[in-house]
C-alpha cells in the first residue's frame, strides 16, 4: 500500500519542527503547549562507568543550559559538514568543547566523550520522529529534511546520515527557501483547481485535496500566469536567498545564493562581544567560565528579541562578589553592531538576481522566512535591496516545515501534477594540473544534472588515478571546498595513456553528488574509492546508523524492529480491508496471491531478526499490492461520483 | 504526450542514452526554435520523468539519468550560443579544442575594451563605463547575429563550419567582458 505518511522536518540551527500533510492540508505537530518548535538543544549527562549517558532534548535542555553549560549542545547545525577553519571565529562564544575529528571534521566533546555533529543532529531528529509517531498513532519510516539551499555536498550528506542514524529513511533533502516557496505558492494559489479547498486566513496555508491517482497527470498546457519571487531566509545560523518562478503546477528555482555561516547566532555574538569588552574595561574581568558564557548568550538572545519590539532593552549581568554590570542598549546601537552582518546578505541577493538575469522590478514579492527576519533592520534592508515592502505574512518559524511536508506529499504521489525544479548552489569541478579549478557543472544548474570527464594514466604500469573534487566559485582549487579525494583503482597495468576511464558526476535531486566510473575499453564499471573531507566515510555512516548515540532511552534496532512490525501490521490490515471492499473486482488468482502474500509477510515479520530483509519484504509487499490500491481508489471515486 | 522517454499509460521510463538534445525534446535540429514551445515541452517531459514521481520504483535510476539529460538538453537549446555550438558539433565540428581561430580584429578590440573598462573602473567614471557597456553589448549583439546566420546554413560546407567556429570563439571574449561589467 502506498498511503504511507512521509513527514517533513525542518532541522534548524535554533529550533526544529515536524509536519505532515493529510486530506485537510498541512499540519505542524505541536507539543502539549501548542508549540511546534523543538529547541535544537540537547543536554548530555554521562552515566557512571560502563553505563549509557542520560539525555535531555528540547525545552528542558535549553532551560538548564546555564547550569549545564559544558554538557549542553546547541547550534550544532553550524558544525555539521564543516572543518576547523570554518568555525574558528565561533569558538570563543561556544560554551561546550569542540574538537577536531578525522579528515577535518568536527566533534563535540563532553566529559571526555566525543560525538559527531551527525549523532547530535540524529538525537534531535529522533525526538521529532517520536513526536510524529505519537501524534499520528502509527509508525513513520520516511522523512523529507530541509537544509539551507547554500549547503554544500558534505553538509547535505551529513544531514542525510543524521536522518539515517535517527532511524529515518531520508527520501529527499530539500532546500529551505524552496520549501518556503512551496508553502507560499500552494497556500496562496489564486485559482485552485475546481475540486479543492483553500483556506485564506493570512499566514495559514492549505493544500488542494489530493487528486485521484488515476487521472492522467501533466502540467497545464495553457501558458500559466506565473509570478517570480525572492525568498529571503535568515535563520539562526544560515542565510539563503532564492529566486523562483511559480506557475500553476511548476515551481522552478532560477538561482540561489547565501552564506551557511550567517544568522541570528552572529547577532547574539555581536552583543556578547560588546558586553564582554565592557565588562573587561569596567571590572578587569574576562568572561571565560562556560556557565557565564552561556548565561550571556541567553541574555544576548533575549535582548535581541526584545529590540525587535522595543527601542531599548536593559542588560544586567551578575559578576559575583557584589559586582554587577548594567547598561541599556538602544535599537540604534544594536543596529550599528549588526549592520555589517546584515549588509553581507546584500551581495548574495544581487548575485542571485544577476544569475537569474532579473532585476528587482521583475519580482512580484520578496518573501521573508526565518526568525531573524523579525529584526526591523533586516526588513528595512530587504526593502531597499528589492525596492518594495517585504512580504511578512508567513509564519517565519513554521513555513519551512510546512513546505517540507508538502514536498513529502508530492513524493508520496498525492500531488501528481506538481513539478518542482531546484538547482545546485555551487559549481562543481576537479582540480586540474597547476592547482586550478576546472568547472564541470555550473552553479544554478537545474538538478538532477550530470557531467563526465575522461581520465588516463601518466606512467607506464600505473594502476590507480587520484583526483580532487571541488565545489565553489573561485579560480584556484585551494580557495574552493574539497569534497575529498577520489581514487580510481584496480586498473590493469598498461602503458601510460592507454587506460581510458570515464567518470560521471551526477548531482541528484537532493543536490548530492554521485560518482561512478567506467573503463571505456571494456565498458566495465571501474572501482572508485572516496575519502571524504569534512564528512564521514561510508563505514562511519553505517556505524552511526547502526549504533547512533548509545543513549539510555534509545535503542535504534529495537525501535526499528517495533516500527517495522507495526508497519507490517498496519499495511497487511489495510490490505485486508481493501480486499474485503474491492477484492471481487480482482482476478481470482491475484486475490489469492495477495492473501498468501499477507500471510507470508506476517509470518516473516515474527520470525526474522534481519531488519534490512524485513524492510525489503515490506517494500516488495507495497509494490505487489499497488494494483489493488489503484483499484480501491478508482472504486472509491466511482462511489463518490454516484452519491449526489 | 508523445515523448520518447516514457509510456503515457503506465508512466514507465525508457532509457535514452543515444538521443541527442533535439530528439530528446522532439524538435528538429535547427537554429531557429520557438523558446516558449521549448520550455512548454521541457516542463511537460520533465514532469513525466522527474525523480519526485519515480522515487520508490524500479525506474528511479533511469529517472535520475533522464532528468539530468533533459535538464542539459534544455540548458543547451534555450541558449542561442550553446545551441549553435551544439549544432556545429552535430554537423561534425570543428571543436573549440582543435580550432582556436577568432574573427579578424576581435583580439585587438577586446584588449582595448578591457583596458578602457579597467581605467573607467579605477577612475569610477560611470559615464565612461556606460559607454563601454553599450559598445560591448553592440559587439555581442552583432556577433550573435552572425552566429545565427551561419548556424542556419548548417551542415553547410567546411568553410561555413570554420567560419561559425571562429565566430563562436569570438563571442566568448565579449561574453567575458559583459561578465566583468
Amino acid at each position: 500500500m502506498t498511503d504511507e505518511i512521509i513527514v517533513g522536518i525542518d532541522l534548524g540551527t535554533t529550533f526544529s519542527l515536524v509536519a505532515y500533510v493529510d486530506e485537510a492540508g498541512p499540519h505542524i505537530i505541536r507539543d502539549e503547549h501548542g508549540d511546534g518548535r523543538l529547541p535544537s538543544v540537547i543536554g548530555i549527562t554521562p552515566g557512571a562507568e560502563g553505563t549509557k549517558p542520560q539525555v535531555t532534548i528540547g525545552w528542558p535542555a535549553r532551560e538548564h543550559a546555564v547550569e549545564n553549560a559544558r554538557t549542553t549542545v546547541y547550534s550544532v547545525k553550524r558544525l555539521i559538514g564543516k572543518g576547523w577553519e570554518d568555525i574558528r571565529r565561533d569558538l570563543p562564544f561556544l560554551s561546550y568543547a569542540v574538537a577536531s575529528g578525522p579528515r577535518d571534521t568536527l566533534q563535540v566533546e563532553i566529559e571526555g566523550r566525543r560525538y559527531t555533529p551527525e549523532e547530535i543532529s540524529a538525537t534531535i531528529l529522533r525526538a521529532l520522529h517520536d513526536r510524529a509517531e505519537k501524534h499520528l498513532g502509527r509508525p513513520v519510516r520516511k522523512a523529507v529534511i530541509t537544509v539551507p539551499a547554500y549547503f554544500d555536498d558534505a553538509q547535505r550528506q551529513a544531514t542525510r546520515a543524521a536522518g539515517a542514524a535517527a532511524g529515518l529513511e531520508v527520501v529527499r533533502i530539500v532546500n529551505e527557501p524552496t520549501a518556503a516557496a512551496l508553502a507560499y505558492g500552494i497556500g496562496l494559489r489564486t485559482k485552485p483547481p475546481s475540486h479543492t479547498t483553500v483556506t485564506t486566513e493570512p499566514g495559514r496555508v492549505s493544500l488542494p485535496t489530493p487528486a485521484c491517482a488515476t487521472t492522467s497527470a501533466g502540467p497545464e498546457t495553457q501558458a500559466a500566469p506565473g509570478e517570480t519571487v525572492a525568498v529571503y531566509d535568515l535563520g539562526g545560523g544560515t542565510f539563503d536567498i532564492s529566486i523562483l518562478r511559480l506557475e500553476a503546477d511548476v515551481f522552478q528555482v532560477l538561482s540561489t545564493a547565501g552564506d551557511t555561516h550567517l544568522g541570528g547566532d552572529d547577532f547574539d555574538y555581536a552583543i556578547v562581544q560588546l558586553v564582554t569588552q565592557e565588562v573587561h574595561d569596567q571590572f578587569g574581568v574576562s568572561i571565560t567560565a562556560p556557565s557565564t558564557k552561556q548565561a550571556l548568550r541567553s541574555l544576548a538572545e533575549a535582548v535581541k528579541i526584545r529590540l525587535s519590539e522595543q527601542t531599548q532593552a536593559d542588560i544586567e549581568l551578575d559578576l559575583g562578589r557584589g559586582r554587577a554590570y548594567r547598561r541599556t542598549i538602544t535599537r540604534d546601537e544594536f543596529e550599528k553592531l549588526i549592520a555589517p552582518l546584515v549588509e553581507r546578505t546584500r551581495s548574495s541577493c544581487e548575485q542571485a538576481l544577476r544569475d537569474a538575469k532579473l532585476t528587482p522590478a521583475d519580482l512580484a514579492q520578496a518573501i521573508l522566512v526565518g526568525g531573524s527576519t523579525r529584526i526591523p533592520l533586516v526588513r528595512r534592508r530587504v526593502g531597499e535591496i528589492f525596492g518594495r515592502a517585504p512580504y511578512t505574512a508567513l509564519n517565519p518559524d513554521e513555513v519551512v516545515a510546512i513546505g517540507a511536508a508538502i514536498q513529502a506529499s508530492i513524493l508520496s504521489g498525492r500531488q501528481p501534477d506538481m513539478l518542482l525544479l531546484d538547482v545546485t548552489p555551487l559549481s562543481l569541478g576537479i582540480e586540474t594540473m597547476g592547482g586550478a579549478m576546472g568547472k564541470l557543472i555550473m552553479r544554478n544548474a537545474t538538478i538532477p544534472c550530470r557531467a563526465t570527464e575522461k581520465f588516463t594514466t601518466f606512467v607506464d604500469g600505473q594502476t590507480a588515478i587520484k583526483f580532487n573534487v571541488l565545489q565553489g566559485e573561485r579560480e584556484l582549487a585551494a580557495d574552493c571546498r574539497s569534497l575529498g579525494e577520489f581514487i580510481l583503482d584496480g586498473l590493469p597495468p598498461m602503458p601510460a595513456g592507454m587506460p581510458k576511464i570515464e567518470v560521471e558526476f551526477l548531482i541528484d535531486a537532493n543536490g548530492i553528488l554521485n560518482v561512478s566510473a567506467t573503463e571505456l575499453r571494456s565498458g566495465k564499471q571501474a572501482g572508485i574509492q572516496i575519502i571524504p573531507n569534512h564528512g564521514l566515510t561510508r563505514d562511519e555512516v553505517q556505524r552511526i546508523t547502526r549504533a547512533s548515540i548509545e543513549f539510555a532511552q534509545t535503542d535504534i534496532d529495537a525501535h526499528r524492529r517495533i516500527d517495522l512490525r507495526n508497519q507490517v501490521e498496519f499495511d497487511t490490515h489495510k490490505t485486508e480491508q481493501m480486499l474485503a471492499k474491492v477484492g471481487h473486482l480482482l482476478d481470482p488468482q491475484e486475490r489469492a496471491r495477495i492473501e498468501s502474500d499477507i500471510a507470508n509477510l506476517r509470518k516473516f515479520a515474527q520470525e526474522t531478526d534481519n531488519l534490512d530483509e524485513l524492510y525489503r519484504a515490506l517494500t516488495a509487499f507495497g509494490h505487489s499490492t499497488l494494483h489493488l490500491a489503484e483499484v480501491g481508489i478508482r472504486e472509491a471515486l466511482v462511489q463518490r461520483d454516484k452519491t449526489p | 504526450m508523445d515523448s520518447p522517454l516514457f509510456c503515457d499509460h503506465c508512466r514507465s521510463l525508457y532509457p535514452a542514452e543515444g538521443l541527442n538534445h533535439f530528439e530528446l525534446l522532439g524538435f528538429p535540429p535547427a537554429f531557429d526554435i520557438d523558446l516558449a514551445a521549448l520550455r512548454q515541452k521541457y516542463l511537460q517531459v520533465s514532469h513525466g520523468v522527474h525523480p519526485d514521481h519515480h522515487g520508490d520504483s524500479a525506474d528511479s535510476a533511469t529517472s535520475l539519468r533522464l532528468s539530468a539529460q533533459l535538464n542539459e538538453a534544455h540548458r543547451v537549446l534555450a541558449d542561442p550560443v550553446l545551441r549553435a555550438e551544439y549544432l556545429l558539433e552535430l554537423s561534425g565540428g570543428p571543436a573549440a579544442s582543435s580550432d582556436k581561430s577568432v574573427l579578424d580584429g576581435v583580439l585587438a578590440i577586446a584588449l582595448t575594451l578591457r583596458e578602457e573598462i579597467g581605467d573607467a573602473q579605477a577612475a569610477q567614471d560611470r559615464a565612461a563605463l556606460a559607454a563601454c557597456a553599450t559598445r560591448v553589448r553592440q559587439l555581442h549583439e552583432t556577433t550573435l547575429h552572425q552566429i545565427g546566420e551561419l548556424a542556419r546554413q548548417l551542415p553547410g560546407d567546411p568553410e561555413v563550419r570554420r567560419q561559425l567556429r571562429a565566430t563562436l570563439n569570438s563571442i566568448k571574449y565579449y561574453q567575458k567582458l559583459l561578465g566583468e561589467l
